[in-house]
């Protein structure tokens, strides 16, 4: 569903992301890992349209990202969370996951004289994300005064609303305990069983090979592997970018 | 009611429309320093109209609020490259280009001003008013409203859920252009005279600190820091010529200790509740 | 007749030179607009009228003045920038325009509305040079003025507070890992910024023989077209565009209506923002456009 063909991004002598190839497959797990600086988020960033490609091809289902802005990315499919929990602070719980349905319904100057059974449903609909999530019972609060966890599992929401083809998670288990991560997976398998592809960036081990069906590796900007939870583990080059080359 | 309480009254009801078109703008994050601009643009097209074609003045009033509205949106899309001051020294430049265009625009009288405008009443103004209220008060419970607030929030991560940033940041300049179009004919017609010095930069800082004032977080903030300013010259009798000091030492101070306004968003919401509470119907479940 | 406006241009521009090269200061260091600089510009230039009407003379009232809007601006900087750092990046900005207007209001207390006039404190001598007549009043005003700009791109550029400066600016956290101190450097620009503007007041009551409290507004939105027009943040920019501006200024009421110089300068004003944010020669700010 995703390919992403001699894709390059160069920021004026600095080279983030190199000649790289992936593809993805509908209704599987994707992991993306790699050392710190690989160009990881980079990789999302140009997916998702926030960064111009240098180079290179994007289509997802059959369509060129490069064109495109991000608004219109999204509106084919591709919803994302970020590295550094971006939510909009000065709304609720709740606000948060409606405004990401507004792609999905009236939201222009006509909303504002809206019948009400339009509404219902996707209110209901939220109402189930944010239950799925635990978060209902906090959904009046201000989004910034939820707790790490809380807030990460609302972005998670957030994107949800969305009803994506493909969710983009940048770190879903950074600063998480081993419950809440154990948590995280179950929500993600939920979220596969759905119908959802997922592409995940993640340092947790655990979650990475616990999930993915296909992982690919980054470091220093290319793609120095591709493949199942098991080939990785066993590949040098992955065990090398992130140990070290061993002297003598 | 005497005719010194009517002008204040009047007066009133254009500077909420001001702040309300300074805030509209304000939604999108975009602060604008040239609403006068747009107002004068409002004032000098519909006195035109009324006076030297004979329209009738509602008809003319929006002609001269859209009029206002286009050239808004003509700003509106370049300015949209710009990112934080930069807008606003254009807002700013754009405000004095307009000011100083009427000096030397003929057919309007140039510098001596022009005489002539007039028809326009309390109810008329209170109507654009209550009109404009009731808009933003739907707007903030609607879904477009919650756009915007994503867009002043985040607009990277607003246009990562499929909303359309520019889109929506000129629709908000156009909207602020027609209000204050609005309040510009208004104004033209209450005074019956209008020279360019009317709009002039003092008058743009003023309607945004009356927004700054009353609270940036909701409209009602606007409404409420217009009424004080428009109030207080009368509290403030023992004040005299000290009253603009005053104002502008408060400013500063709440700038400092409580920057987010008299009015916020809590406020607004805490009151939404409670109301809500007491006329609680067979409703959906809240929200 | 042209190289006598020339000269005119010159001198009017100088005065513009300076305003914007404190707007310019301020903006390179906190990114950020000081819109209660025209303000204090205009402090200074009624205090330079009140020490001559006490009959002191002119280099002296020039100093207090400038030590006097000086501190005013450092004012402005612990009121309306220091508490602000948390804040909404357009805090300050919408503080300075709350500030501005009470230094309005307390001036228009302190020395009417009505226009005052400056008085004469020295002999006034013409010179001849060529097709071109100066006094010696317009000869203070252009020396003054070359001597502070000059003075004070040579500081920028060679000294260790200059270098500090321009540390502070590109880079505050780094500047501070580094051991510059950066309250020191904020503060220092603040009062330079000021006391620029209080020399540019006085040189402008000198060209114009008479102030009212709101000559602030006008001459401080001038000194921001400059600053525009020459690169944000560029001092040198700065200088040039100011001076530009004042020959633009002359050459239009010269040849023009007067009536059309504000609507050319604030047209230019406006067109450069929008197609040309960078100004003439460049800016130190990091990005204009998203």
């Amino acid at each position: 569903m995703l390919e992403m063909a001699n894709v390059s991004k160069k920021f004026g002598g600095l080279t983030a992301l190199e000649n790289v190839h992936l593809r993805l497959e509908k209704n599987r797990t994707y992991g993306l890992i790699g050392p710190n600086g690989a160009g990881k988020t980079t990789l999302f960033n140009l997916v998702t349209g926030l960064l111009p490609v240098s180079e290179g091809s994007i289509r997802f289902l059959g369509q060129e990202l490069t064109s495109l802005r991000s608004h219109q990315i999204s509106r084919l499919g591709i919803a994302r969370t970020f590295q550094n929990i971006r939510l909009f602070p000065t709304m609720t719980v709740l606000e948060n996951v409606l405004v990401a349905q507004n792609i999905r319904t009236h939201s222009g100057i006509t909303s504002l004289w809206l019948l009400r059974d339009g509404e219902r449903k996707f209110r209901e609909e939220a109402e189930f994300l944010l239950k799925q999530m635990g978060l209902w019972h906090k959904r009046k609060e201000k989004s910034t005064s939820l707790a790490y966890g809380e807030q990460r599992r609302l972005e998670i929401a957030r994107a949800l609303a969305l009803k994506p083809n493909l969710l983009l998670l940048d770190e879903p288990a950074a600063g998480m305990n081993e419950a809440e991560t154990e948590e995280l997976l179950d929500r993600i398998q939920e979220i596969r069983n759905m119908g959802t592809t997922v592409f995940l960036i993640e340092h947790d081990m655990n979650v990475v090979m616990g999930i993915c069906d296909t992982i690919s590796v980054l470091n220093f900007g290319k793609l120095i592997a591709q493949g199942t939870p098991d080939d990785i583990q066993a590949n040098e080059g992955v065990i090398e970018a992130y140990l070290g080359k061993e002297e003598g | 009611m005497s005719v010194y309480i009517e002008g204040v009254l009047a007066l009133m009801g254009i500077n909420i429309l001001l702040a309300l078109s300074v805030y509209a703008i304000l939604t999108t994050d975009q602060l604008s320093l040239g609403n006068t601009g747009f107002m004068a643009i409002g004032a000098y097209v519909s006195a035109y109209l009324t006076v030297k074609s004979g329209f009738p003045l509602v008809p003319a009033l929006i002609i001269g609020a859209l009029t206002a509205s286009v050239i808004g949106l003509l700003i509106g899309i370049p300015a949209l490259r710009l990112k934080g001051i930069y807008l606003v020294m254009a807002t700013l430049g754009f405000g004095e280009m307009v000011r100083t265009f009427f000096m030397n625009f003929e057919p309007t009288g140039g510098a001596s001003g022009f005489r002539g405008p007039m028809g326009s009443s309390l109810i008329l103004i209170y109507a654009f008013v209550l009109v404009f209220v009731v808009f933003f008060w739907l707007l903030s419970r609607s879904r477009l409203g919650r756009s915007l607030d994503a867009v002043r929030d985040d607009p990277e991560v607003a246009s990562t859920m499929g909303l359309n940033v520019t889109h929506l940041k000129v629709w908000a300049f156009w909207l602020g252009a027609f209000i204050a179009g609005v309040a510009g004919g208004l104004y033209a017609h209450h005074m019956f005279y209008i020279e360019s010095s009317n709009f002039n930069f003092l008058l743009a800082t003023m309607i945004v600190l009356y927004v700054i004032l009353g609270g940036m977080e909701t409209f009602w903030g606007a409404v409420a820091g217009a009424v004080i300013f428009s109030i207080l010259p009368e509290a403030l009798r023992f004040m005299k010529d000290w009253r603009l000091s005053f104002y502008g030492a408060v400013l500063v101070t709440m700038m400092i200790v409580r920057p987010s306004g008299i009015i916020t968003r809590e406020m607004v919401r805490n009151f939404e509740e409670w109301l809500g509470r007491i006329f609680r119907t067979e409703e959906t479940k809240d929200a | 007749m042209f190289f006598q406006q020339l000269v005119n241009g010159l001198m009017l521009g100088s005065t513009y030179s300076l305003i914007a090269i404190g707007y310019s200061l301020v903006l390179g260091l906190l990114q950020m607009l000081n819109l209660a600089h025209g303000d204090v510009f205009m402090f200074g230039a009624f205090l330079g009228l009140t020490f001559a009407l006490l009959g002191i003379p002119l280099y002296l009232a020039l100093l207090l003045a400038m030590l006097g809007a000086g501190i005013i601006s450092v004012i402005v900087e612990r009121l309306c920038f220091r508490p602000l750092k948390k804040a909404h990046f357009l805090g300050p900005l919408l503080s300075t325009i709350a500030f501005g207007i009470l230094l309005q209001n307390v001036g228009t207390q302190i020395w009417g509305s009505e226009p005052s006039r400056y008085p004469q404190t020295t002999e006034i001598t013409q010179f001849h040079l060529g097709p071109v007549i100066i006094s010696s009043i317009q000869l203070i005003i252009l020396a003054t003025s070359l001597i502070l700009m000059v003075g004070l791109d040579q500081f920028v550029r060679r000294t260790r507070m200059g270098r500090a400066m321009r540390a502070t600016s590109e880079n505050q956290t780094n500047a501070s890992l580094l051991g510059v101190d950066v309250n020191w450097v904020v503060t220092f620009t603040f009062f330079s910024s000021g006391a620029l503007a209080g020399v540019a007041g006085v040189l402008t009551a000198l060209v114009y023989l008479q102030l009212t409290p709101f000559i602030g507004i006008r001459q401080g939105l001038i000194g921001m077209v400059a600053m525009v027009i020459g690169g944000l943040g560029n001092l040198r920019g700065a200088m040039i565009g100011g001076i530009l501006i004042g020959v633009i200024e002359v050459m239009n009421d010269a040849y023009l209506t007067a009536s059309y110089r504000d609507m050319i300068i604030f047209g230019l004003f406006f067109l450069f923002l929008m197609f040309k944010p960078e100004g003439l020669f460049g800016t130190t700010e990091r990005e204009s456009r998203s």
